[in-house]
């Protein structure tokens, strides 16, 4: 078994927000914790795309680098979790996560008013027994040791959130490439065989 | 500084711990700071009262509930908020709703949901729900009970009832009811005694049931969501799938995956744009000379499909010659595409067959509504794309049940299955339901007003204003039941507030209070009731999805507080009425869990079955339909049929029509009109139900033309018992079948006979077998013509593309056209900006559910208009500030201001499914204590504008004017 | 030893040119490798343990595999 990962399709996701309310919904997270957002870049012209972003549970993860208490671990299976009763609120994993992944719960005070760090656990629980109470209240609810994976990805609307063992959502996100076939459907072609320096070297060498 | 309270620490912290103890006087014990951070209180979320500032149970009737507790239950449940129907599984320990599952069996959404869909166990929350029957005394809400509140309300009724009539009471019907709770809905309406009902399919999509009903016999999407895979090219104009009907968009970003081209002609570069091949801006209310500029193209370079046209179509020649005159110069004129754009659409759509044709609110919500979606189908014709499996006209419904309520609800001028209102059908019907005709006639106050379309809801509010003299019934409208409806996606608030002020009693029925009791006490002191009804998770019954599929849903959990369902309240107020026996004559009544009577509903549907047989809901019983759900895997996803297993040979949902009865076990048609199948494999062809000839021209089909193995391989009128005798066939039916058959129909043989033998001994269709038509003699344009709109921003093309002339009595009301537009031909010069509106893929209709679910409340917490950048600058404003938006109605929404490109310079964008803010001031004090949704804003159609369709009644929503300018 | 400090200067030098040469020897490793065991907080049991799996990690491999094929609809399509 490798890795779990996250993988989003950008040319299948048309920013519904099913995944933001599914991990809502199934660990009832409270208002002003996204564990999951979709971000969006040129919104409302040609180009516009969207992306669902949460925990990436990285292999080498800053959050786990940082932390003071060190209150990370990280599972067998690569997903990254952490123990709320450890944790001390401080915020420096939210400094150094790229992806901006761990989340407080809003105070009243306008500052420092920051509680325990919450984030995506890949639907993995946290370190207390699992499938009981205490944990789905500190974590929410532990998919992964019913044999489930996490919801955001499994209700995705158009399937554009995969998430699983990594080379299970590669094969899923390959058959796709190999359909689409060439040019913009293909996410990243431009990058990997057309745009930029490529395009201008050929350019040089008298090709088209 | 925080101390360690593990023992188990290494030096380092013992070492940090006390050199940092040191420089601070005092220590502070973690669990006692991190008490006071606090735990965030989102506007109105709930705070937890746990130590450690921990992810709490959010709801009263969960907390203390353990998730592991009690054994798991499984109900299959579809989603109450669009007409996909996705299916989930909701698990359920104790009666408490604790999980929502994904049904990946599902061959409709396979276990995919959008942000409203994977909300959807906050139903079983229901935080902001009305949870008991309340009444305005005094300008405020007060708590009543059932009691009272049926005895009062009962009461009221009947005193309007007996001072002025039935007719002088609405019931506003719902496309949220089941199909079970819409039909007894309109039998409940009839035996008070009145036509005036409705619901929202009438501001939704009746432009295109009338359009395209008469134009090749049903009304309804042909193909479906699914089919759409098999489709090479798909144009989508005036449909935002992505956020309207999000999970339509896997099988169509799979279709594109696949090869399949996708263009988009929108006025907005939408998130369904974005994802196109091709997208093209449109003027809003255009659509009719973009189509014929489409046309023109096909005709010049020869892709029409003549065989077709020669088989199957009626009138065309008329049609292209109004075609013809759209040059691309007259094309870019009025629309303001140039040619190439127009050109490559067409092309696009004829080299990539089947090609198909989805549309929305963009084409029916205009005056032209019925035009623009008759328009699309001979485009379709002519291509030669309907009947086809990947072509078709895919119309995306709205609502859950839209479609169910359309076909068997609370309709103003037709009994359940479009039967229509005449004596002949009300004899059906009456036989059907057990009772007498003579009574029910009776029960209104005339046979004229027995047969007469009722006030439609797009226009009650000038049923209670309108000069009594010009209005088509003996008084005006003194009640009003908002059952399952909002009130703000009706156009002209500002007026609608004006006549709930004159209205003697308005009630409400829903599970939430809905801006009408915010609008209602904001305006009046008393006279108005909020009577809580629970949602479809609460009861069980069937739906019915876009593509005709009826799917049965389990009930998730007991109704929540003292909610009730509807057919349960409605069964209470018959018996209030007088007339509960003659409700349910051939449907038992069961006592519900806290004692009251309740109809049954497998009893319901199976009443259903006996009687409509016009759209074929026969043949889909309780029992066929409960063996579809439990065996989703056995279906295919692209045609959506069973290969072996209990379904065996039979489609998904059986999508009606499944003519006959359950015992002919028909498999339901995935695909209208389709001639490439046998009837009794889902096959068809266009409905003879015009007459068999117009002006010495056949209307039936041309020889050879029928449905594959139909012994008449031409066309032939539709089926009756004459028809039968002359074809020999007669003695095939039964002797209790003759008794029944006899001097009846196909539609009005109670035993089914006569569809037995046509379509299983004789694979003919028992509507006949005619042309489509592309003329319609009796619609106000028989050849679809551009009209400006009501309020255009082009008083030079309103000159040269006026609207109707003003109906004196349409729909029981004077309705005006000429008159209007040539009062504001001119306004344009004041409000220059077309204002329209649209969906967002978190909310849903007139949005108080949803925006009481703090899952989708916090990812759109304002209102907002989009604005181009230009029209922004010349107003002066900034993104995220406040503006007005006014329109010509001189009601004003304060907005945030979301400066885009997405909207082209002259046009504002505005979703509609926000309400509790009236004109700048937020209404939170007029809604029941505990009651009110979470996210409040302007209702858009506060603001707009008179204009209506001049066959459906279908308000103006789509097209008007406004200006803008900094709050 | 001497008793100027500063003659003990060439000795330290000599020390540190040595350990500067020394200090390739010493080289930081190119590949990630998470180091387990700083975590302090509570321990934590994999999914397959103490679940319906009972231990069985081959069989929640396996489920977790088959589940994922929901994933993707070409798995139920042709």
């Amino acid at each position: 078994m490798g890795r779990m990962k996250f993988l989003c399709d950008a040319e299948r996701c048309i920013e519904c927000n099913g995944c933001v309310t599914a991990c809502k919904n199934e660990h009832e997270v409270p208002w002003g914790v996204n564990r999951r957002r979709v971000v969006t870049m040129n919104d409302g012209v040609p180009g516009e795309r969207s992306i669902s972003v949460a925990c990436m549970h990285c292999s080498d993860a800053p959050c786990m680098a940082v932390c003071p208490t060190d209150c990370f671990y990280k599972t067998e299976d690569g997903v990254v979790l952490h123990d709320k009763d450890k944790c001390i609120g401080c915020g420096y994993c939210f400094f150094a996560c790229p992806f901006g992944a761990p989340q407080f719960p809003n105070g009243q005070a306008a500052f420092g008013a920051r509680g325990k760090m919450d984030k995506c656990t890949f639907c993995a629980g946290g370190p207390e027994e699992t499938g009981s109470q205490a944990e789905y209240d500190k974590y929410g609810s532990n998919r992964l040791a019913q044999g489930k994976l996490p919801l955001c990805a499994e209700m995705c609307s158009t399937k554009a959130l995969l998430a699983g063992d990594a080379n299970v959502v590669a094969d899923i996100f390959r058959e796709r490439v190999l359909r689409r076939g060439t040019g913009a459907e293909v996410w990243g072609w431009d990058a990997a065989y057309g745009g930029g320096e490529q395009k201008r070297e050929r350019k040089r060498e008298g090709q088209s | 500084m925080l101390t360690k309270k593990s023992a188990a620490t290494a030096g380092s912290a013992r070492r940090l711990r006390g050199a940092a103890a040191r420089p601070l006087g005092q220590t502070m014990d973690r669990r006692a700071f991190l008490k006071r951070s606090g735990l965030g209180v989102g506007a109105g979320a709930i705070v937890t009262q746990l130590p450690y500032n921990l992810i709490g149970a959010a709801d009263a009737a969960a907390a203390g509930v353990s998730r592991s507790d009690g054994p798991a239950e499984v109900r299959r449940t579809v989603c109450t908020h669009c007409s996909v129907g996705c299916s989930t599984d909701a698990i359920v320990r104790n009666g408490v709703w604790v999980h929502q599952e994904p049904v990946f069996d599902s061959p409709i959404n396979l276990g995919a949901h959008c942000a409203k869909g994977a909300a959807l166990r906050e139903h079983g929350h229901g935080e902001h729900r009305l949870k008991y029957p309340m009444k305005l005394v005094d300008g405020k809400y007060q708590r009543m009970s059932w009691e009272q509140a049926l005895n009062e309300v009962g009461d009221r009724l009947l005193r309007i009832r007996e001072e002025s009539g039935p007719d002088a009471v609405y019931w506003i019907g719902s496309s949220k009811h089941n199909n079970e709770q819409a039909y007894l809905l309109r039998k409940f309406v009839s035996f008070w005694g009145t036509n005036n009902c409705d619901h929202q399919a009438r501001i939704c999509h009746s432009t295109t049931v009338a359009g395209v009903a008469n134009t090749w016999g049903y009304g309804a999407m042909t193909n479906s969501y699914n089919d759409m895979q098999f489709s090479k090219a798909a144009l989508y104009i005036g449909s935002n799938a992505a956020e309207a009907h999000p999970v339509s968009m896997l099988h169509m970003l799979h279709a594109k995956e696949n090869g399949c081209k996708m263009v988009v002609v929108d006025p907005r570069f939408t998130r369904t744009a974005a994802k196109a091949h091709q997208y093209v801006r449109i003027r809003s209310g255009t659509d009719i000379p973009f189509i014929w500029g489409m046309l023109y193209h096909i005709f010049k370079n020869g892709w029409e499909d003549q065989k077709y046209i020669d088989d199957r179509v009626f009138g065309l020649e008329k049609v292209k010659e109004e075609i013809m005159t759209w040059t691309p110069e007259r094309v870019q004129e009025v629309t303001g595409i140039p040619e190439d754009q127009v050109f490559k659409v067409a092309e696009t759509l004829a080299m990539n067959r089947p090609s198909t044709v989805v549309w929305c609110m963009g084409q029916t919500q205009h005056t032209v509504g019925n035009a623009n979606v008759r328009a699309m189908c001979i485009l379709q014709l002519v291509l030669g794309n309907v009947g086809v499996s990947g072509g078709g006209t895919n119309i995306f419904r709205g609502h859950d049940n839209v479609q169910g309520a359309t076909d068997v609800g609370p309709n103003p001028d037709s009994l359940p299955g479009y039967y229509g209102l005449a004596a002949g059908s009300w004899k059906h019907w009456c036989k059907v339901w057990g009772v007498d005709y003579e009574w029910v006639k009776a029960r209104y106050a005339s046979e004229e007003l027995m047969t007469k379309s009722g006030i439609t809801v797009s226009r009650w509010i000038d049923g209670v204003t309108e000069n009594k003299e010009l209005i088509d019934q003996p008084s005006n409208l003194r009640a009003v039941v908002y059952w399952g409806h909002a009130p703000n996606s009706q156009t002209r608030g500002a007026e609608m507030v004006e006549a709930m002020k004159q209205l003697d009693t308005l009630v409400v029925i829903d599970p939430y209070p809905s801006a009408t009791a915010s609008m209602a006490a904001m305006v009046r002191k008393d006279g108005v009731y909020l009577l809580p009804a629970c949602t479809q998770f609460e009861t069980t019954g069937s739906c019915t999805a876009s593509n005709r599929s009826i799917q049965w849903r389990e009930k998730v959990i007991e109704p929540l507080f003292e909610s009730k369902p509807d057919h349960t309240i409605m069964y209470a107020f018959a018996k209030k009425f007088g007339w509960a026996d003659e409700l349910v004559k051939n449907i038992k009544v069961d006592k519900d869990a806290q004692g009251w009577d309740e109809p049954n509903i497998e009893d319901i549907l199976r009443e259903i079955n006996r009687g409509t047989w016009t759209i074929g809901y026969s043949g889909q019983s309780p029992e066929r339909l409960k063996l579809h759900m439990k065996n989703m895997h056995t279906f295919d996803v692209r045609t959506l049929k069973a290969a072996g297993g209990p379904c065996d040979g039979e489609y998904f949902g059986l999508p009606w029509p499944c003519y006959g009865n359950p015992e002919m076990k028909h498999p339901g048609t995935p695909n209208l009109y389709d001639t490439s199948k046998h009837v009794m494999d889902g096959g068809g062809n266009f409905r003879a139900n015009f007459g068999v000839e117009k002006d010495g021209v056949s209307l039936l089909a041309a020889e050879g033309s029928a449905s594959k193995g139909a012994d008449l391989q031409m066309g032939y009128p539709e089926f009756d018992d004459v028809l039968l005798k002359k074809l020999g066939w007669w003695d095939e039916l039964t002797d209790a079948e003759k008794q029944a058959a006899e001097g009846k129909n196909w539609k009005t043989d109670l035993s089914g006979g006569i569809i037995r033998v046509a379509m299983k001994n004789h694979g003919c269709h028992p509507f006949g077998n005619a042309r489509a038509r592309a003329l319609v003699w009796n619609f106000p344009d028989p050849v679809p013509l551009h009209r400006e709109p009501i309020y255009s921003p082009r008083p030079d093309l309103v000159e040269k593309y006026p609207t109707h002339d003003d109906k004196m009595k349409f729909w029981r009301l004077p309705t005006l056209y000429k008159s209007m537009q040539d009062k504001v031909k001119n306004i344009s010069s004041e409000y220059p900006l077309i204002m329209t509106s649209g969906r967002l893929v978190e909310y849903e209709g007139g949005g108080e559910e949803t925006r009481s679910n703090p899952w989708l409340a916090e990812l759109q917490q304002e209102m907002f208009a989009e604005v181009n950048p230009k029209d922004a600058n010349d107003a002066g404003f900034r993104n995220g500030e406040y503006i007005w938006v006014e329109s010509p109605t001189k009601a004003r929404l304060k907005v945030r201001a979301q400066v885009t490109q997405r909207v082209a310079p002259g046009t504002v964008f505005l979703p509609f499914h926000f309400s509790g803010w009236w004109q700048g001031q937020d209404m939170l004090k007029y809604y029941p204590d505990g009651a009110a949704p979470i996210v409040r804003g302007e209702a858009v159609n506060t603001a707009t504008t008179y204009g209506y369709d001049p066959v459906t009644m279908m308000q103006e929503t789509k097209t008007t004017l406004c200006r803008v300018s900094k709050a | 030893m001497s008793r100027h400090p500063l003659k003990r200067l060439p000795v330290l030098v000599l020390a540190g040119v040595l350990s500067a040469g020394l200090s390739a020897c010493g080289e930081v490793p190119q590949v990630t490798v998470y180091e387990q065991g700083q975590y302090r907080g509570k321990t934590d049991t994999r999914p397959w343990e103490d679940s319906e799996f009972k231990g069985d990690r081959a069989a929640w491999e396996k489920a977790l595999k088959q589940r994922a094929r929901n994933q993707s609809e070409y798995n139920r399509i042709q």
